[in-house]
């Protein structure tokens, strides 16, 4: 049967090469959350556990000058850290770009992890305009149940986080005990 | 991307459905259904389109809670729905956060339970638009309608705000491409300005855009506000804006016919937060004294406004509502999730068609870990991965019907085109049924 697919692997950016080694090991940037079509797509749909999840709302949208200081390419990983914690994403050339000094990530488990909680006394967390540092790296990007599980390890008695890391994964579809849905609805798709 | 044939394999159309996704809450979309299931979407924009089509491998079904391993497992409903009130009935500081992605009548249920318990409701507001309910208190709320905006305005500001990507239908369907009926020719009798630090989708379809600096948004409107007060600016360049500038969008502003400011989490999440609301909102103000202003918060849920209208109307406040005395408090900072959440103070969280796995920061989330959470949604999402009792819902707008309003407050009926994915029908009895 033939439907409507809305899929998309990764987001699509700007295909821009970044030759050299780079001259700068850890860069300071500012770093901004919100959202974008492709996260939204993906999340609403409800493929969080899915690699395209991963994709669209664990990376970090950089000004190709930047990129261009650190040595990294698209969808190459690199660690950012704020004063809240720190996360290994991927990098993309930013379709917005120019915004040197300042980096974008999608809102998502990622970019929880280095936000701030700080409200003020108004009810609202400071998701933007965070200091951060970003930096080449070779760890891969969590999927969304294992970086649930390596933040919060609400579930894992372990509190080592390179244990936690190096846990089998929980791959990209739902583990739990019981009935699956294709046991529950007759319709093929 | 790849080409997509248009798909002419299904059943029947359902037309005039209501999408279910942002604060626009488009009427018009037709559902392609196939073996009840929607196979395409007409109308809808990308966002749209993708909730509806829904992935069936993530969809929840059935009833869970987690076992001593800490794994979840599939119960029968009495199960499940017992080991949900035990954790409710045994804390004394419950949170129902959430209600943003379920209809009115669902919020209704809600409340009645809140205010028996004695719980703390919230929605999403208190992490979105949360500081520009606060800024309407101080400040007022100049609004209209989409339709008005649709018919006759001439002058769009977007502000902190990236229409393109997370309305992606607003332009279109109701601020700038639209024709009106005093603007029969749609975007050439309309001028469109965004102001944001970043040259985003929504500016690179602008006539205009202000790039003003990192949070320097409250000292960018100030500026305005002095011009349009007949005050000289001394600074030749305000928040990375030339004066020049600055004179010039006034003066534009001031000779608008109709302009509406649209105002996103640009301004809601920098360090100023409300006072950038405030600001905006006694721009509008001024602005009035020459012209006609209005301003519309771009709501990001489509029901995030309908909490807010529908609290203020039962028990006079918006949202961040506390009935553990019995009747409803609120007051900024202290009964709202987030900051209730980094003290560590409540001891159950119950969570309806919302997503704090996905949505909240790491120091808020990290009390999530010590409490129970019980879960009620649609979809597998970062929440589950810390909820104790899962309860699958029914999809709002496709498999059932309810009300919602729109980000201007215009309330629309969500009518249901499929029935729920499930072989047994499955019957709720204590009020906590999503939609
Ligand atoms: S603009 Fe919003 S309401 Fe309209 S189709 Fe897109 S997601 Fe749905």
């Amino acid at each position: 049967m033939h439907y409507a697919n809305t899929y998309l692997e990764k987001p699509v950016v700007p295909d821009v090469k970044i030759t050299g080694e780079g001259t700068t090991d850890v860069l300071k940037c500012m770093l901004n959350t919100g959202s974008d079509i492709y996260q939204g797509a993906c999340k609403k749909r409800g493929s969080t556990l899915k690699e395209e999840y991963k994709n669209a709302s664990g990376t970090c949208y950089m000004d190709p000058r930047d990129m261009a200081k650190l040595g990294v390419n698209n969808w190459d990983t690199v660690l950012v850290k704020t004063d809240f914690g720190e996360v290994v994403v991927n990098c993309a050339v930013s379709r917005d770009a120019p915004h040197e000094g300042t980096v974008f990530i999608c809102k998502g488990p990622w970019a929880n992890t280095i936000v701030s909680h700080d409200t003020y006394c108004c009810s609202d967390p400071t998701y933007k305009g965070i200091r951060c540092t970003v930096e080449k790296t070779d760890r891969k990007v969590l999927l969304m149940a294992d970086l649930m599980r390596w933040v919060y390890k609400k579930y894992v008695d372990e509190e080592d986080d390179d244990v936690v890391e190096n846990m089998d994964s929980l791959g990209e579809l739902p583990v739990y005990h019981g009935r699956k849905w294709e046991e529950l609805i007759d319709h093929d798709l | 991307m790849t080409y997509e044939p248009p798909v002419t394999d299904y059943d029947y159309i359902v037309e005039n459905c209501t999408c279910a996704f942002c604060g626009c809450n488009c009427d018009d979309l037709d559902y392609l259904v196939k073996d009840n299931h929607v196979v395409a979407v007409r109308h809808a924009c990308r966002l749209g389109a993708s909730k509806i089509m829904e992935d069936m491998d993530q969809r929840l079904l059935v009833p869970m809670i987690r076992d001593e391993n800490g794994e979840l497992k599939e119960v029968d409903w009495d199960t499940a729905l017992d080991k949900a009130a035990e954790y409710i009935a045994n804390s004394i500081r419950p949170v129902f956060y959430g209600w943003s992605e379920t209809s009115t009548e669902c919020m209704k249920e809600g409340v009645a339970l809140g205010e028996y318990i004695g719980a703390v409701l919230d929605n999403q507001a208190t992490i979105c638009h949360g500081p520009s309910l606060q800024a309407v208190q101080n400040a007022g709320y100049p609004i209209q309608t989409l339709g008005e905006v649709q018919n006759r305005a001439d002058m769009i500001v977007y502000s902190g705000s990236n229409a393109m990507n997370s309305h992606p239908r607003h332009m279109a369907r109701y601020a700038v491409f639209c024709r009106g009926y005093f603007r029969q020719r749609g975007r050439f009798d309309r001028t469109v300005v965004t102001m944001d630090p970043k040259f985003s989708d929504t500016a690179k379809c602008s006539d205009k855009w202000i790039g003003f600096e990192q949070n320097g948004d409250y000292g960018f409107y100030n500026a305005i506000r002095a011009v349009l007060r007949g005050k000289e600016l001394y600074q030749d360049v305000i928040s990375g804006i030339p004066k020049e500038d600055i004179y010039e969008l006034a003066e534009e502003m001031k000779n608008a016919e109709f302009g509406v400011l649209f105002f996103g989490l640009g301004l809601t999440h920098t360090l100023s937060k409300q006072r950038n609301i405030d600001i905006a909102i006694k721009m509008v103000q001024d602005l009035n004294k020459y012209s006609k202003w209005g301003l519309t918060p771009m709501r990001g849920h489509f029901n995030v406004n309908g909490f807010n209208i529908f609290m203020a109307f039962e028990c006079g406040f918006a949202f961040g509502v506390d009935y553990c005395r019995g009747y409803p408090r609120y007051m900024m900072g202290e009964t709202n999730t987030i900051d209730l959440l980094v003290r560590k103070e409540p001891d159950c969280f119950m969570v309806i068609a919302a997503d704090p796995g996905a949505h909240f920061p790491n120091g808020a989330n990290q009390h999530l870990a010590n409490i129970p959470v019980i879960q009620i949604d649609i979809h597998w999402g970062p929440s589950t991965e810390l909820a104790d009792v899962v309860l699958p819902g029914s999809f709002i707008a496709v498999e059932c019907a309810g009300t919602s309003y729109r980000m201007d407050g215009v309330p629309i009926y969500m009518k249901k085109a499929i029935d729920k994915p499930e072989k047994k029908p499955v019957v709720m009895t204590n009020g906590l049924s999503v939609n």
